[in-house]
């Protein structure tokens, strides 16, 4: 499964990774073991303002990845 | 009522979103705005070169849409429009510009501020600050967040 990160994610993490998750595995298993991986990331990737997209669309951690998905974690934005 | 929301990847020039607001603006008899101008400095003193906002293909724009195009149901204004740079910004640039017209003063007020609550807070941009201290991510503070919450 590929996966996307952006700003600070992707400083700690890469902008782009391939895990072996498997089809049905949570958005939460996923991100919990990104964390355990990178320990430097995981305070960013556990925070309660970051986002988690499949196809450009917000998804919750209980959302159930399906093969093929593309997940993107996106830390707590900031504009202006 | 126009609702003007882009993402510029280029110098953003207030003085021509200005002279288009008003153009659109021809019969409303208030129009306010705001930019936001990238500082030389950091909170703790040291120089900052530019600052750059990486920003997401899709995500991006669509928040910059949703937030003008919720402004101009909210209040009553004429004209919205909202220009966000993305990219690398040296001190002194314009960083972003905000403005709304109305037929009175109160609402375009009330909308610019608004929309800058907002776009501090759930524009979709990764901001760093590149200067003296190296790299510096910047995220809103909780002043940010609490003035975000003034609008429900």
């Amino acid at each position: 499964m590929k996966i996307l990160f952006y700003g600070r994610l992707a400083e700690a993490i890469a902008l782009e990774l391939e895990v072996g998750a498997s089809p049905g595995s949570s958005v939460a298993d996923v991100r919990e073991r990104l964390a355990a991986e990178h320990p430097g990331a995981a305070a960013v990737l556990r925070n309660e303002r970051a986002l988690s997209l499949v196809r450009d669309r917000l998804v919750r951690d209980d959302y159930r990845l399906a093969a093929g998905d593309t997940l993107e974690f996106l830390p707590p934005v900031s504009g202006g | 009522m126009s609702v003007v929301a882009r993402l510029e990847e280029e110098a953003l020039r207030p003085e021509q979103e200005l002279a288009a607001l008003l153009s659109e603006a021809k019969g409303d008899g208030a129009v306010v705005t705001f930019t936001g101008v990238a500082r030389p400095g950091s909170k703790g003193g040291q120089s900052v070169y530019h600052l750059v906002l990486d920003h997401h293909p899709a995500l991006t724009l669509q928040s910059l849409e949703e937030i003008a195009v919720e402004a101009a149901a909210r209040f009553d204004i004429s004209h919205v429009r909202v220009v966000h740079r993305c990219g690398d910004i040296a001190a002194g640039e314009a960083i972003v510009f905000a403005g709304a017209a109305a037929l009175h003063r109160r609402a375009a007020f009330e909308a610019a501020d608004y929309l800058m609550d907002r776009l501090k807070t759930e524009a979709v941009f990764w901001k760093r600050e590149v200067g003296e201290r190296g790299s510096q991510w910047i995220e809103p503070t909780d002043a940010d967040y609490a003035d975000r919450e003034r609008w429900g």
